[in-house]
């Protein structure tokens, strides 16, 4: 447990769609929000959309947590795909809500088994597509 | 234990300059006080083994400044008797400070005061400013590197915040205190122990001030810069936990720059005159000398974007400033030398600069940055932070700095992180609460906050 962690519950659901994600590929990527007292799913994105896609669907002024399956060819030409964790923080958001968001991302994280690399991002440019490629290889 | 949102929590952050004291859940603090207290009796100071920890600084070289140990403070508001604190029967203690006095806290101050005179000392609540600038005091502080080094001064201070600031009673409200970043566990478990043992407070929190800051930035892993009145202090934070070892500070502060801008404009001839020198139609207590220069500090200044060197800044236009007795003073490049000494403290002395311990703790990293603390509300600072240290990170390195744009929430950062925490409802679970101390002890502490 994290100093000041804020104790945040995470729904059962949360982690019924990260693996339907993580094993059936199911889905391209999921948003989460945190809603009462709990972490829920947001949204998702099927497993046709884009990284533009999975983007767009993040408030521009709101926090919001997100995987995404990126899937990806290595300079050996091998079929490879990672998950990534995103902390959406954008700088616009209020403060109670950054808070609440960077207090309970790390108890959340730890519910969400097989993420492989994890970003945190304030504005669109740290989480543009050439850092993910980057960061997958 | 306690159910839903409204929680009348307590949070009080206690820098080494100023205190800030509040309600959980709101926008600001709504007491901030000096965090130091005055030493004095009301008889003139005859015991001589006190003079020599007790001097004027009158010269900025002067070598206790680069420990870090000197800790001017100003504005004398408040007043009251100790009663607990150093425990001498006829002695005043008061907290505030007085004008001018800046003053080595002693290294045992307990010793000293012990030996203090046995004069027939009275308590004074309110005196007149020219009454007190005669008076003789001590300035105590209870940090010593930036930790805690005075218990019994941090409990007056606390007394001090409770009773006359806040109007509480501890025994009814939870307390989420924010620490500095370089607590060990000794001081933690003496921390819980005062609360507990002293005020019965129904429920603590420590929570750190780089993860706080941190968290209200919406970062769980960064690196903090938090430059403060005292000291300037960097953090890495990584998922919430303070990497301990890599903690740094410098005793460069807001204060400090203060100094130097005085000593500076005395240098030009010009000098500040104290507000209780001139008379004025209204007579505000707790304005002085030191307090016109860090508005100054605080008005004109600006960090330079590139390093300050005496040419290239010679010519630059000069920045008028009225002071309190109606004389206007025109400042030039003091106004980017004295920020300047931030990130080049030889421009003063050879003290290790910001820039060199941001390196150190970022390890050539990728990590953000963050400003936070009185001192970082200076213009500019942010700009300057981020080029130097794009310049000299390696290329790789993605380096961001983020800062707060409300000079409000860039103050009191950790103080406003204390206090969304402490008012989630899910928080209220993570309190370490009397039962549990008395159960576990206060060692229960380090497990419970950790």
């Amino acid at each position: 447990m994290a100093n000041a962690a804020s104790g945040m519950a995470v729904d059962d659901e949360c982690k019924l769609k990260f693996h339907e994600l993580k094993a059936k590929r199911t889905y391209r990527f999921i948003t989460f929000k945190i809603e009462g007292q709990q972490v829920v799913v947001d949204k998702f994105g099927s497993p046709e959309e884009s990284y533009d896609d999975f983007t767009n669907s993040l408030p521009a002024d709101e926090c919001r947590y997100a995987v995404f399956d990126f899937d990806f060819t290595t300079d050996e030409n091998c079929q490879k795909s990672k998950i990534f964790f995103i902390a959406w923080s954008p700088d616009t958001s209020r403060v109670r809500m950054k808070m609440v968001y960077a207090s309970s991302k790390d108890r959340f994280k730890r519910e969400l088994d097989g993420i492989q690399v994890e970003l945190q991002a304030t504005d669109p440019s740290e989480m543009s597509f050439d850092i993910i490629k980057s960061r997958a290889l | 234990m306690y159910g839903g949102d409204e929680v009348s929590a307590i949070v009080i952050d206690m820098g080494s300059h100023t205190c800030k004291a509040g309600y959980a859940g709101e926008d600001a603090p709504k007491a901030v006080f000096p965090s130091s207290i005055t030493f004095g009796t009301s008889l003139p100071f005859h015991h001589e083994s006190l003079e020599p920890d007790f001097r004027l600084l009158d010269n900025i070289h002067s070598p206790s400044l680069g420990t870090g140990r000197t800790f001017p403070c100003h504005s004398f508001i408040y007043s009251y008797r100790a009663t607990t604190a150093i425990g001498h029967r006829s002695s005043t203690m008061v907290v505030g400070a007085v004008d001018q006095m800046e003053v080595d806290v002693p290294d045992n101050p307990e010793k000293n005061l012990g030996s203090a005179p046995d004069s027939n000392s009275t308590v004074k609540t309110f005196e007149s400013e020219k009454e007190k600038s005669k008076r003789k005091f001590y300035v105590l502080s209870p940090f010593k590197d930036g930790v805690i080094a005075d218990w019994d001064i941090v409990d007056s201070i606390l007394d001090h915040g409770f009773r006359e600031c806040l109007l509480i009673d501890p025994k009814e409200h939870p307390m989420l205190l924010a620490e500095p970043s370089a607590n060990n566990q000794q001081q933690r478990e003496r921390a819980a122990e005062l609360m507990f043992e002293k005020y019965k407070v129904p429920a603590l929190f420590l929570a750190k001030n780089a993860v706080l800051t941190s968290f209200a930035s919406g970062r769980a892993t960064s690196l903090v810069v938090d430059s403060g009145g005292g000291s300037t202090t960097v953090a890495p934070v990584h998922d919430g936990y303070v990497l301990q070892k890599a903690v740094l500070t410098s005793p460069i502060g807001g204060e400090f720059l203060t100094d130097c801008l005085t000593k500076s404009l005395e240098s030009k001839g010009i000098i500040i005159k104290p507000r209780y020198s001139f008379k004025r139609k209204e007579i505000r207590p707790g304005e002085f000398q030191r307090v016109i220069a860090s508005d100054i500090k605080e008005c004109v200044c600006r960090a330079p974007d590139t390093p300050y060197d005496e040419t290239s800044y010679s010519n630059i236009p000069m920045t008028p400033y009225e002071l309190p007795d109606g004389q206007t003073i025109e400042i030039g490049s003091d106004r980017f030398k004295t920020p300047d000494v931030l990130f080049n403290p030889s421009l003063v002395q050879t003290i290790p600069g910001m820039e060199s311990y941001v390196e150190t703790a970022a390890s050539a990293r990728g990590l953000p940055q963050m400003l936070a603390g009185g001192t970082a509300s200076m213009q500019q600072l942010k700009e300057r932070l981020e080029k130097d240290l794009l310049e000299e990170s390696p290329q790789a390195a993605r380096v961001k700095v983020l800062a707060s744009g409300n000079a409000t929430e860039r103050r009191f950062s950790v103080w406003i992180g204390g206090s969304i925490l402490a008012s989630l409802g899910s928080f209220q679970q993570m309190w370490f609460s009397k039962a549990e101390y008395e159960e576990h002890g206060a060692s229960y502490i380090q497990r419970k906050c950790p």
